[in-house]
């Protein structure tokens, strides 16, 4: 195949194209996904393009931009204009996670293939309801089982958790430094 | 499962406890004491008098509270009874119970910064309704008839009798269940084979389960049996619709 290369297609005006593509994706459009497509360019050059896409809509004055989240790109509308949103689409308020099931989330995001018995364990109360919920959200998904009495599934959150806080990978979540950051600056606020 | 929002205006549910650690936690806070110094005593007083207040006891739910509060008191006549020598640092029963509050105040402080990050991303709408992308290598799969997926299960299941092997019946599987642990590992791996996912069941019971479930989900359009050939693997994979449901509706 490779013995008479064909003439890398010349894309005039990477970026429009990519930004076309990046347009018509409901999920974040990783860079790998658009390569594939635009077989001949070369990761870099389209790296290069999706960054000028991502800073050129964030410097114009629109209501739409680039965000990079789950390792992908994808457009959202500038949170200023959160209120005018949800008046158009008559929604008085986003239905936010519920505290228990932000911990549960929580701490499966901060301990990969944990079983159920483990969360509860942890968290000290029962965590069979919080995981079905966000099971049907889709923030959690089962990677298998655990070789242990019992067979407990285990547990791992999903690409969906990534892209519901905006996270390109588990490394992003807080750190071990802002964590006690936090839990410092509790110390001292108390009166 | 999501509580009336009681960031604005006056609160209405005032001490509702995500769990006995957070009571717990709160009370620790509001004594202002030092979490790694707990008077045992002190707290537990307060700690019972919380559960004296809740008018009723829901005992599937409040069995953790209950819980934590013989813990405390357990705690407590540890370090009443006289002995000998004092106790080493390790062997203070109180510190499990604070490594524990240690623990669970880290997610807490976590969860906290992940709500900000929840609440940033909440302002920001992405399209929910675009046609989805076509997976990388779709390609011109036929669906299978029930005839075909119910001859290629008792085969699989013929198969397995003929393995001779011994079964020690523990847990019970409920269609549901299958049908959702198919949809996920469906969506996991970006589909399911067939074959490869019935060998894997551990009973007759749990596979015939699982084998309902698959028809069931074939029937509500969620998922499809494709093959691209004769003969070949019969995968199982979503059904590209439109209209799929979304975290927020």
């Amino acid at each position: 195949m490779n013995e008479a290369p064909a003439p890398a297609p010349v894309f005039e005006n990477l970026q429009g194209i990519i930004e076309a593509l990046i347009f018509i994706s409901q999920d974040p459009l990783t860079v790998d996904r658009i390569k594939s497509v635009l077989e001949g360019a070369s990761a870099e050059d389209i790296q290069a393009a999706v960054d000028g896409l991502v800073a050129g809509a964030e410097s114009r004055p629109g209501g739409i931009r680039i965000i990079q989240v789950a390792g992908g790109y994808v457009f959202a509308t500038r949170p200023d204009h959160d209120r005018w949103v949800r008046r158009l689409l008559q929604i008085e308020r986003k239905n936010r996670l519920s505290s228990a099931s932000l911990e549960t989330l929580c701490t499966v995001a901060y301990n990969p293939d944990i079983t159920q018995a483990e969360i509860s364990a942890l968290r000290g109360v029962d965590a069979s309801g919080t995981l079905k919920t966000l099971l049907e959200k889709k923030l959690i998904r089962i990677v298998g089982r655990k070789k242990a009495p019992g067979n407990p599934l285990v547990y791992r959150t999903s690409d969906k958790f990534l892209q519901y806080f905006g996270l390109n990978s588990l490394e992003e979540l807080p750190s071990e430094e802002e964590i006690g950051r936090i839990l410092q600056e509790d110390k001292t606020s108390e009166p | 499962m999501s509580a009336p929002e009681t960031t604005e205006g006056y609160q209405v549910r005032l001490e509702i406890f995500e769990g006995p650690l957070d009571l717990l936690l709160f009370l620790i806070r509001k004594k202002k004491i030092d979490i790694h110094d707990i008077p045992i005593a002190a707290i537990t007083r307060d700690y019972l008098e919380y559960l004296d207040r809740k008018e009723q006891i829901n005992l599937d739910r409040e069995a953790e509270f209950l819980f934590v509060a013989a813990l405390l008191i357990y705690i407590k006549s540890q370090m009443l009874l006289p002995r000998e020598k004092d106790l080493a640092e390790e062997e203070d029963p109180r510190r499990t119970l604070v490594n524990r509050l240690l623990e669970f105040q880290k997610v807490k402080a976590a969860c906290s910064l992940l709500r900000e990050r929840e609440d940033d991303q909440l302002r920001q709408w992405k399209r929910t309704f675009l046609p989805p992308l076509p997976g990388e290598q779709d390609l011109d799969f036929t669906e299978v008839s029930l005839f075909d997926l119910a001859e290629s299960f008792f085969i699989i299941m013929k198969r397995r009798a003929a393995r001779d092997f011994r079964v020690i019946k523990g847990k019970d599987v409920s269609l549901e269940d299958k049908m959702k642990e198919i949809v996920t590992a469906v969506e996991a791996g970006g589909g399911l084979d067939f074959l490869e996912y019935f060998e894997r069941q551990e009973t007759v019971e749990e596979a015939l389960v699982a084998f309902f479930g698959l028809l069931e989900l074939i029937k509500s359009r969620t998922v499809q049996a494709v093959q691209d050939g004769i003969f070949k693997t019969i995968r199982v994979q979503l059904r590209r619709d439109p209209r799929r449901t979304h975290l927020h509706e």
